[in-house]
């Protein structure tokens, strides 16, 4: 097993910038997630440690070894695809196996190994099968098994549960993590779903346009994004944003307004779902506040109403259980000042 | 009620072009089981008569043109298919310098017919020393159908998912080897549906045998039909049992893998 290095690695297609000097180390036995919009360059930086893509600057290094010349085979790394990718004229014992013959792995090894890790994703009855006689689940678990019978220094993972449906999605998500913590193998997991990065990763780097916006523990990211792209991105519903100015020593927003504490400058304020509270003269709330109810989310046991404010801003408030209020309804809400982040300009750093 | 009137009409559309599709066929098969001198003097058929394959077989020398074209078929569509599943990998899953070029050059060789250029291939292979023997015969086909080939092996391995040829270099897998074990199983339609076409193709071929080759033994089945009916203008039921006979190969291949054929002729069609 091996830690991961990427040292300021761009890559470029003719003119456009895929990854921007990507600088992060991945710890041996971490399990980190590359999440982002399409577009943000995650997988295009996965495809550069897998070897399938040329790094055009900087360096990847697999424990101490750059590997930026070395071929994908040679990397001692496992992936799993999005779309699985299993042979489909072999059976799973022979998609599993395949890797380790093509090492030149012994009988006897190949079959303790493939037996192995039958049992750990309970394939055993589907081994003599062909993946199109499998379901989409038990595709997953094939291609989860041939990383894992590999036994490599890396797994890397592909949007890996896109194509399953949403609650055999929850359950897979746990058992990747589990699987990965018993084996303590480095992965790199690369989603587009923030619930899964969140839920998954030991850390999470967040990419945009191909920069790498911010890295850290799921818990840093949502309580201390570094910028407004961090905080929209993580967390569902997502943070609200509304503009402040500086006005007598205070920052005045769309009806409420707090102590800006010698700040200057234009600045939005973000606040998340569980910060925003429906009023009831609680002490140390920031407001009222008063909207409009725009949209009504009943999810069992809390509901989120979209607010609009008169001056256009969108505040979604977090109530308990559910909610008496329907969509035209006028409300009045508060801030919990300890959960109000504030961003430079309009899309800035945290301040 | 509509609907059913619209089927109707289908059926009756495609029954009529089948008609006008098989009326040949069938009438040179009906042809080829009468009596010879019926046949010549408008009289009524009597019976039918087997004999006259046998009889087209003996007089047309018809076993040593079909062994030629066995020869020149089989050759032409094991080396054809070898060389356009390799160069279709590289055109269609490799990237290197100058592909594009080189695949447009390839696609002259569908273009160009080979019409156009029999002559100077006949004073190039005569210069060779080729002439007159099986080999003018397979390497211009060889060409031909290398240039189809590549254009259609191509066309399906674009259609295979990159992440299958990743997923084996992962693995540790060899060009070579992916493309065998990994992505070859996986479009046996494509290269059956090839192999048809270029089986066909090459057995009916005329033209090259004609100019290429004068020495009988070498005639494939085509020329040597041609010569045939020119020695028996008038005994049409023969004509016909001759025509039969130098058909049938290819209609037994077709039959064989039609399943197949279809299977590919429609991947290729969806898939582009």
């Amino acid at each position: 097993m091996a830690g991961v290095t990427f040292e300021a690695v761009t890559k470029r297609y003719g003119a456009v910038e895929a990854v921007r000097e990507l600088s992060l180390e991945i710890a041996d036995g971490e399990f980190m997630v590359f999440v982002g919009p399409s577009g943000s360059g995650k997988t295009t930086a996965l495809r550069m440690l897998a070897g399938l893509e040329a790094v055009s600057d900087g360096r990847i290094l697999i424990g101490e070894l750059e590997v930026n010349r070395v071929s994908p085979r040679d990397r001692d790394i496992a992936m799993v695809f999005q779309d699985y990718a299993l042979y489909p004229q072999m059976t799973v014992r022979d998609n599993l196996s395949f890797g380790l013959r093509r090492r030149k792995a012994s009988k006897g090894e190949i079959e303790t190994r493939v037996g192995r890790a039958a049992a750990a994703l309970e394939l055993d009855e589907l081994l003599d099968r062909k993946p199109r006689e499998l379901s989409g689940g038990q595709q997953q678990r094939v291609a989860l098994g041939r990383a894992l019978v590999r036994d490599p220094q890396v797994f890397l993972m592909d949007e890996p549960l896109s194509n399953l449906d949403a609650k055999l999605r929850v359950q897979t998500r746990g058992e990747i993590k589990r699987l990965q913590k018993e084996i303590g193998t480095t992965t790199v997991y690369v989603t587009h779903d923030q619930v899964e990065a969140m839920t998954m990763g030991d850390r999470i780097a967040v990419m945009n346009h191909g920069r790498l916006e911010q890295v850290g523990t799921p818990a840093e990211l949502y309580d201390h994004p570094a910028n407004r792209f961090v905080a929209g991105f993580i967390g569902s519903p997502a943070m609200s944003f509304a503009p402040v100015e500086v006005q007598g020593g205070e920052l005045r927003g769309d009806g409420f307004a707090l102590p800006a504490d010698g700040r200057t400058g234009p600045l939005t304020l973000g606040v998340r779902p569980e910060h925003v509270r429906a009023w009831n003269g609680e002490p140390g709330l920031i407001g009222p506040v008063s909207g409009t109810v725009a949209y009504v989310e009943a999810l069992g046991r809390e509901t989120f109403l979209g607010v609009d404010t008169p001056g256009g801003t969108r505040f979604v408030v977090c109530v308990d259980g559910r909610a008496k209020e329907q969509p035209g309804d006028q409300v009045r809400f508060g801030l919990v000042p300890e959960g109000v982040r504030l961003f430079e300009g309009e899309h800035g750093s945290a301040v | 009620m509509t609907a059913r009137r619209e089927q109707y009409f289908t059926y009756l559309l495609l029954g009529v072009f089948s008609l006008i599709a098989l009326a040949p066929i069938v009438g040179i098969l009906v042809t080829a089981l009468q009596d010879q001198s019926s046949l010549a003097s408008f009289g009524e058929p009597a019976g039918v008569h087997f004999s006259n394959f046998a009889d087209a077989w003996r007089e047309g020398n018809f076993a040593s043109y079909l062994k030629s074209s066995v020869i020149v078929v089989i050759s032409v569509v094991t080396l054809s298919t070898v060389l356009s599943i390799m160069a279709g990998y590289a055109f269609g899953m490799m990237r290197f310098r100058g592909e594009q070029a080189l695949f447009y050059l390839l696609l002259l060789g569908l273009m160009i017919p080979l019409e156009a250029t029999i002559v100077p291939l006949y004073y190039d292979l005569r210069d060779l020393g080729l002439t007159d023997t099986y080999w003018a015969l397979i390497w211009p086909q060889v060409g031909v159908s290398v240039a189809f080939g590549t254009f259609w092996m191509r066309a399906f391995f674009r259609s295979v998912p990159r992440s299958l040829v990743e997923a084996a270099r992962l693995d540790g897998s060899s060009s070579w080897h992916t493309l065998w074990r990994v992505v070859l199983p996986v479009g046996r339609p494509a290269v059956l549906t090839m192999m048809v076409l270029i089986f066909m193709w090459t057995w009916n071929e005329f033209l090259l045998a004609l100019v290429m080759v004068s020495d009988e033994d070498l005639r494939t089945a085509p020329l040597g039909l041609a010569f045939f009916q020119g020695r028996n203008r008038t005994d049409f039921a023969l004509l016909a049992a001759g025509a039969v006979i130098v058909a049938t190969p290819v209609v037994l291949v077709y039959v064989f893998l039609q399943r197949h054929f279809i299977r590919g002729m429609l991947s290729g069609a969806v898939k582009g």
